[in-house]
């Protein structure tokens, strides 16, 4: 990678806030929307510090963000740049735009903007599909590499940390390169005051699927009914009045055999 | 939606609001401590929190004061001792120098003010001279170029935390028909030689604020300490409580807030002869009046900092809007405390700190008969 002037492109997705108590809407397979509180997908929060860590260390470096959505995703571009993101694009798309309609048209914001790296966070928090990425990367024609934890810059590539099961791997990959984000090694930042006035000072351009060359296709899979999980029933109370060893031989057998935890 | 406030000054209390969230894990160990983290302080630097209130063309956000009182307000409603210690450092300790302050004193103290190194503080009050203010007895002399200051100032909030202090002290002798004469503020660095801070305070509430006396034993500051004009100083105290006190009356309304929306929800959860308690006339009317009481608080904190921001006097309700405030959140807090019963009296449910903080903003920054004093010397001036 080089030593300065690194551009990253981190795609973002506005989602339901992690503490909004999701109801299904009235047509049985979608979510109700009316008043809920939107905030930027957690993956893809965890991409932003990513490369705003990198700008930390290395002033030169570019971080902008694409979101393609509907237009209240401005409020999540504006965040990102709350947070020091430097540009933003908003690509306008239905709500129900498929994975691929999306990962197309960023392809075609990338071959503009030309970055040496594309973050995305590893999954949206909504539909959880994980598709954008891999879609993204294969319109492209680049590397791909998943579960993100750590980007450094070695040589002319990048070396990227992977969370494995018990510990981490160290990829090498020439640029450019789509990374898909498990976690930064820092929560990420909350947006300061000066950057929130710094963000609303910003213009947010706006591009809409035609002018990307990018015509949406009839879904070939949708979803068709959504529901809540089942009501927990209520728990079982072991009476403590006799025999303590039969007690606890009875509730290791039915956390064995009933609740299957053990 | 709150009519009186734009959306900007609304986000911006948003983000701070998001942020102190995550401080809660954190408070009851440091109450117990007594000491404000100080990578809590540093935060607030990163975020552009200390230095909301200071000109962007001094590094600065440049907010009006309708964002320092929402932003206080939530800061309150999270971590009182921590609000308070930015109402000082922010309100009264920036505000006097960004009036008052020459070029080089701005550029040198101001950014110690914004990176969260540090808290600043403001000694005015003596062991003798609280509310009677201009009867202070610390002094100053020439001495070559600099001076040398003499007195032992106490109650000092945030002098454990502060790279200075705005220092009052008389040049001269006071005179009987003008108590204030030679009142003069100086720029004391809490290094300086012969200064030094007496053991922090233990007191009843907001105990993770520092509250210290600050000791100046032949305490030696150059010429350049000097803030505004010698003998002006008075005048500099109390346009810096003037906007101080809209600080408080913020302060206040947080504190308000968070138990009111404590007991609703305590109110909901907790069953007796059968219901939920909130179902009671008794407990439903008690919070009907707390939350009236806070939006009036709330609506006369905004109007004085409505007016402070257009440059119109503002003196009356600064006053008339800590008076009210902190009488509300002291009586709110006891309202809210007994909606908990029994289990409002034990730490474990936070209700009573609150209450033990709100008892401090009757007296701090001029006590409610200060404030008497205030309004009705302007109701009643020819």
């Amino acid at each position: 990678m080089a030593a300065s002037d690194v551009k990253f492109l981190v795609c973002l997705k506005q989602v339901p806030d992690s503490t909004v108590r999701v109801k299904v809407a009235a047509d049985g397979k979608s979510i109700a929307t009316d008043g809920i509180t939107w905030s930027i997908s957690p993956y893809d929060e965890y991409a932003i510090e990513l490369a705003l860590e990198h700008k930390d260390g290395d002033p030169s470096t570019t971080v902008s963000v694409v979101t393609v959505g509907p237009a209240r995703s401005r409020d999540a571009l504006r965040q990102a740049l709350a947070m020091g993101c430097d540009d933003a694009t908003l690509v306008i798309a239905d709500d129900k735009a498929g994975g691929l309609d999306v990962a197309k048209a960023i392809a075609a914001i990338v071959k503009e903007a030309k970055p040496d790296l594309v973050l995305c966070g590893k999954q949206a928090s909504d539909d959880d599909q994980g598709l954008v990425g891999p879609a993204l990367a294969e319109a492209l024609g680049w590397p791909h590499v998943g579960m993100l934890t750590k980007i450094a810059a070695a040589g002319d590539g990048v070396e990227l940390w992977r969370e494995i099961e018990g510990g981490h791997e160290v990829w090498s990959s020439t640029l450019a390169v789509v990374g898909l984000v498990h976690k930064s090694a820092k929560e990420p930042r909350y947006p300061s005051l000066p950057g929130i006035m710094k963000a609303k000072k910003k213009e947010i351009p706006e591009k809409d699927l035609a002018a990307l060359g990018v015509t949406p296709g009839a879904p070939r899979a949708e979803v068709i009914a959504m529901e809540p999980p089942p009501q927990r029933g209520g728990g079982k109370i072991l009476k403590a009045d006799g025999d303590v060893k039969a007690l606890a031989v009875e509730l290791a057998r039915l956390l064995h055999e009933e609740a299957k935890v053990l | 939606m709150r009519p009186e406030a734009g959306q900007t000054e609304r986000e911006l209390a948003g983000a701070v609001r998001d942020w102190s969230a995550e401080l809660a894990p954190r408070i009851a160990d440091a109450e117990r401590q007594g000491a404000l983290p100080a990578d809590v302080i540093h935060d607030l630097g990163e975020l552009g929190v200390l230095g909301m209130g200071i000109p962007e063309s001094d590094g600065g956000l440049g907010a009006s004061t309708v964002v320092f009182a929402l932003v206080l307000e939530e800061l309150a409603a999270a971590w009182p001792s921590l609000a308070v210690g930015v109402s000082v450092n922010s309100g009264i300790v920036a505000g006097s120098i960004v009036r008052h302050g020459t070029r080089e004193q701005r550029a040198r103290l101001l950014p110690r003010l914004m990176d969260g190194s540090g808290l600043g503080a403001f000694a005015l009050t003596e062991a003798t001279s609280g509310s009677d203010a201009a009867s202070l007895r610390a002094t100053a002399h020439r001495d070559g170029d600099g001076w040398v200051l003499n007195g032992r100032k106490q109650f000092i909030t945030n002098a454990k935390y502060a790279p200075f202090v705005i220092t009052f002290a008389r040049v001269g002798a006071a005179e009987e028909q003008r108590p204030h004469a030679g009142v003069t503020a100086f720029i004391v660095p809490t290094d300086a030689p012969g200064v030094s801070l007496g053991p922090s305070e233990q007191k009843m509430g907001l105990r993770a604020s520092d509250t210290s006396a600050l000791v100046l034993e032949d305490a030696q500051v150059g010429a350049d300490a000097v803030l505004g004009e010698i003998g002006r100083g008075f005048g500099i105290a109390l346009a810096g409580l003037d906007g101080g006190r809209i600080g408080i009356a913020a302060q206040s309304i947080g504190i308000a807030r968070a138990v009111i929306e404590r007991a609703i929800a305590y109110a909901r959860e907790r069953r007796q002869f059968g219901t939920p308690i909130v179902e009671f006339e008794a407990i439903r009317f008690s919070l009907a009046r707390a939350r009236t009481d806070l939006d009036a608080a709330r609506m006369l904190a905004l109007r004085a900092a409505w007016l402070r921001d257009r440059g119109c006097p503002f003196t009356r309700e600064a006053s008339m809007a800590k008076l009210f405030a902190s009488e509300t959140a002291q009586r709110v807090t006891y309202q809210a405390l007994q909606v908990f019963g029994g289990y409002g009296y034990m730490r474990e449910y936070e209700v009573e700190r609150y209450a033990r903080d709100a008892r401090a903003t009757t007296l701090y920054e001029g006590t409610s008969e200060v404030q008497r004093m205030v309004i009705a010397r302007s109701l009643v001036a020819a």
